[in-house]
């Protein structure tokens, strides 16, 4: 499995731009344990991301044991770690080049949406040329600006799913309310129809006053 | 054909593979994100985007078992359950649509199970949305632009996405402050209705018995 994910990474490597703009942003159902991979091409590059869970489905207590996250480099090392979080960002400098693992996993056995984000930056910089090449210093600024317009993006995404997760709450505040409120007043109703019948039946034996 | 040293022979690449992978990476965004697909059930990916958005996505097999690429269904739905791209037993495919409804959009692989080996399959997912999706090529081509100065639009087109973003969230925000706002007021009002409510009913429950009992010369 190793050797083949090297060949193919290898390959791609072969095909490699000057700049790499990643952008990924998907929604996840998890049951148990979950994986996404993303190839990371050079060293150096900064990886940075977020998740956020978005379907909870909380019925009486709100405190939900939250999903653990891990973040596998290519050599098998943790690099993050993150226990019963609903959601959380990340950044870090990869400190090689290969497939890197995101993994959640799911305490519970009720299914988990996740929604997430990942961005892998690149700046190009003198290493990766060849000897007699110059790097233009206009391109690196604007890989840096691009950056930095990326990490604004990677906010937004976050914010996009933390709303997304709050409106959930918001609507299913407003069905609850609705919903339990009419329920109360048809049972009350019932209630005391079902009182006024029983004592009704009480008395309506016309056996005397000292019956009861 | 590729041929490394290192591989064993079953697991060389098939040219298409080769050209499909040339072809994916010489686009505007050449990353994307490997899923494990299970051998059994479906691996769901969505995505909730908003009306009038470009959709690009490719979509390769990449796990090689026993000298064969393992084969994969793939169904696209809009949320309104439109089918919008449905491929049976394929290694690699490409959609493309624009957003009409906005919603969760949802793209499901399934393994065939032709597959001999026990492990799962590995699919390579681009899934472009919005700007991300934009032909520079054809922008370069079309207005003649090369180098900084195609770098410089591409940077504009992202400042341009990022202030759209931030009108969506502002206006989901609003919407999100008024239902929040009606749902305080329902609740005071709720509430006070059920405190007249309790004393209508036991008010009507107090007179008819006083009627009852008046009526079987109780009282």
């Amino acid at each position: 499995m190793e050797s083949k994910w090297r060949k193919i990474w290898g390959l791609i490597g072969l095909l490699l731009l000057n700049f790499v703009n990643n952008v990924s942003s998907l929604s996840l159902t998890i049951t148990k344990v979950d994986c996404v991979y993303e190839i990371v091409r050079s060293e150096g590059d900064i990886v940075s991301g977020n998740f956020v869970v978005v379907d909870h489905h909380i019925f009486w207590s709100s405190d939900h044991p939250g999903i653990d996250f891990s973040i596998t480099s290519p050599g098998g090392g943790i690099l993050h770690n993150l226990k019963g979080t609903s959601g959380d960002k990340f950044s870090f400098k990869a400190p090689r080049s290969g497939l890197y693992q995101f993994c959640f996993h799911n305490p519970l056995s009720t299914p988990e949406t996740i929604a997430f984000y990942i961005h892998i930056g690149h700046i190009p910089n003198e290493h990766n040329l060849a000897k007699n090449e110059h790097l233009d210093p206009i391109i690196v600024k604007i890989a840096e600006l691009r950056e930095a317009l990326e990490a604004v993006t990677t906010e937004q995404k976050y914010l996009k799913a933390r709303d997304a997760v709050h409106r959930r709450t918001n609507e299913s505040t407003k069905t609850r309310v609705i919903g339990y409120t009419v329920g109360e007043y048809i049972l009350l109703t019932i209630a005391s129809v079902l009182q006024v019948v029983y004592i009704r039946r009480l008395f309506s034996k016309s056996v005397g006053y000292n019956r009861i | 054909m590729i041929k490394d040293s290192n591989v064993p022979m079953a697991m060389t690449f098939p040219p298409f593979l080769v050209v499909l992978l040339l072809a994916l990476s010489t686009g505007p965004l050449c990353d994307a994100i490997w899923l494990n697909i299970p051998k059994t059930g479906t691996k769901c990916v969505s995505e909730e985007i908003h009306s009038n958005v470009v959709v690009l996505s490719d979509y390769v097999v990449v796990s090689v078992e026993d000298g064969q690429t393992a084969t994969i269904t793939v169904k696209v739905t809009s949320p309104y359950g439109n089918n919008l791209h449905h491929r049976e037993n394929v290694t690699y495919g490409r959609f493309a649509f624009t957003t009409e409804e906005a919603g969760n959009y949802l793209a499901c692989f399934w393994s065939d199970n032709r597959t001999r080996g026990s492990g799962e399959v590995v699919v390579n997912i681009d899934w472009k949305t919005g700007i991300a999706a934009k032909d520079w090529e054809s922008v370069a081509r079309k207005e003649k632009l090369q180098g900084v100065e195609l770098e410089l639009r591409k940077l504009e087109g992202a400042v341009e996405a990022i202030h759209e973003n931030l009108l969506y969230l502002k206006s989901r925000e609003a919407e999100r402050r008024s239902t929040s706002e009606t749902t305080n007021a329902r609740v005071a009002w709720f509430s006070i209705m059920s405190l007249g409510i309790c004393i209508v009913v036991s008010g009507l429950q107090v007179w008819y018995l006083k009627r009852f009992f008046q009526k079987k010369k109780l009282i």
